[in-house]
């Protein structure tokens, strides 16, 4: 195995741990919560956020 | 009801607009390119041959009925999910007037025939150096739109919106390197068979960066508005979109089938298009499972009707699609009518009715008013949807037809038909695709008359009011 394979399988398994901890952390019962809680905030964006109640994510504790 | 304050939505409707006046130039071409290859005599060299015109079609289809309808919905999604306004209106004005100029010389400059001969890059590189700065135009305004949020979390569709940005600037720019002799002829930088892998990682990518995840990231936010129930599972959502980025770009080599590339090549682009059936999948799951005990409103809500087909043809599609890219499959297919069966399938049954749907949604709320008829929506509906299945199914059976004559032999392996055996043969199903245009022309049709009457009506009430 030549230094240019090896770099490729490092690039490959490297990729496919990264694809592995976001799927690890996507359905990590921690995050089940805030995984899921855009596609509610999503339902009711009819208006902007005014500019004088702060800065991101107001509505957040 | 108004246009909701606080979004720069001027801009969205001038995109919708113009994409819709690109979307019509590029059916009527479409109908008029199906009867010049069911009525050879109607090619008129050489600005009205088959030749010009079939990449002004795709090129006014992809880019000015896509990519314009996709720059209209970034900006008005982008906005609502980021809870403020554009970073910078006057920016997305300058964008639009370059966008419809780089349309314009497209098909002006492919009509006169100046063609890099490249499939879906055709361009040469006076327009392909506008589009960059058109795309980098829109990018930065989203990208500093997003970075200005007012929301913590994004939602799934402002991932696809990024990775759109991000895969056709990289895609683009790579597949466009070239190498000018004179202002209108250009040579690519790439020779021989790696040209071609390169033209084919661009050109399925494409696909994936133009016409999936653009559509995908108004599906996901216009099915839950029209519904009015969230979607199923955000989580799902954003494992199918890493799944599709991880996959994606390595699919390009299956256009290159039992061509002088690599045999690994080859193998990889077919194994990784057959995984893609995965986060393909969970996308269309998505939508059903979103519509549990909301099934209903597929008869209620002409929206629905327009976003669940979409993703069901989305589905089928991605089927269809790694299919394709099997070996086997694809040495019977190949150089067939299969193909653009298939491709109409995702254009004209994917992504434009989830467009429609989209421009169904956002027009009347934009111009504060309502849809000035349901009904003609739903002959619309009709109407595209009859258009695109006599398209798909009468080329799929011709492909059928034409790889079986192809691969006929004799006793003595001599091919039993010529290739012109097998084009006479196929002239009744071109003839029910040129049909199947007219049908999906007159949809087009009555969903413009219906847009003009919402929009002319509003303007009407709007004038009306008292100051």
């Amino acid at each position: 195995m030549d230094l240019a394979s090896i770099y490729y399988l490092g690039v490959t398994i490297l990729l496919f741990l990264v694809f592995a901890a976001i799927v690890a952390r996507t359905y990590s019962k921690k995050h089940k919560a805030s995984g899921e809680e855009p596609k509610y905030r999503m339902m009711d964006d009819d208006h902007p956020k005014e500019n004088g109640k702060g800065g991101r994510d107001v509505r957040r504790k | 009801m108004n246009q909701q304050e606080g979004y720069a939505d001027d801009v969205v409707k001038g995109f919708i607009t113009w994409s819709m006046v690109w979307g019509l130039v590029a059916v009527l071409v479409g109908v008029l390119i199906s009867f010049q290859i069911a009525f050879p005599q109607l090619n008129l060299p050489p600005y009205l041959t088959y030749g010009r015109l079939r990449p002004i079609h795709t090129n006014a289809g992809i880019f000015g009925w896509g990519i314009g309808s996709f720059m209209a919905f970034f900006y008005y999604i982008t906005q609502r999910l980021t809870r403020t306004g554009i970073w910078s209106p006057g920016l997305a004005r300058v964008q639009l007037w370059l966008f419809n100029l780089a349309i314009a010389l497209a098909a002006v400059t492919l009509a006169l025939g100046m063609n890099r001969s490249k499939e879906y890059a055709e361009l040469e590189w006076p327009v392909a150096s506008l589009v960059v700065v058109v795309w980098v135009i829109f990018a930065v305004n989203i990208v500093m739109t997003i970075v200005k949020r007012r929301e913590e979390q994004m939602y799934i569709s402002l991932w696809y919106i990024l990775a759109t940005l991000v895969g056709v600037a990289v895609l683009y720019l790579v597949n466009n390197a070239s190498i000018p002799v004179s202002l209108t002829k250009s040579y690519s930088a790439y020779a021989g068979a790696n040209d071609a892998n390169v033209q084919w990682w661009y050109g399925h990518n494409a696909v994936a960066m133009v016409l999936t995840t653009p559509p995908l990231a108004i599906f996901y936010y216009f099915l839950p508005k029209a519904t009015g129930v969230p979607i199923y599972s955000h989580r799902m959502g954003v494992i199918a979109f890493w799944s599709l980025i991880f996959m994606y770009l390595w699919t390009g080599a299956h256009h290159l089938l039992w061509a002088p590339v690599p045999d690994w090549v080859q193998t990889l682009a077919m194994a990784f298009s057959v995984m893609l059936i995965a986060p393909s999948w969970a996308a269309v799951f998505n939508g059903y499972f979103s519509m549990n005990g909301q099934w209903h409103q597929m008869r209620e809500n002409y929206l629905v009707k327009f976003l669940i087909f979409g993703i069901t043809f989305y589905g089928a599609q991605t089927l269809q699609g790694p299919s394709q890219s099997i070996r086997t499959f694809s040495a019977f297919i190949h150089f067939t009518d299969w193909v653009p069966g298939h491709v109409h399938m995702g254009t004209l049954g994917w992504v434009s009715l989830v467009l429609f749907a989209a421009i169904y949604y956002t027009l009347p709320r934009i111009y504060g008013t309502e849809i000035y008829s349901i009904r003609l929506a739903n002959i619309h509906f009709w109407l595209v949807l009859t258009g695109q299945l006599m398209f798909s199914i009468s080329m799929w059976i011709a492909g059928v037809q034409q790889a079986a004559m192809l691969n006929a032999t004799n006793p003595d392996g001599s091919l039993h038909y010529s290739f012109m055996e097998t084009m006479i043969e196929i002239y009744p199903y071109w003839h029910i695709r040129a049909l199947g245009g007219v049908v999906y022309l007159a949809g087009l049709c009555v969903f413009l008359y219906n847009i003009w009457k919402t929009v002319a009506g509003a303007k009407t009430q709007g004038a009306a009011q008292p100051a």
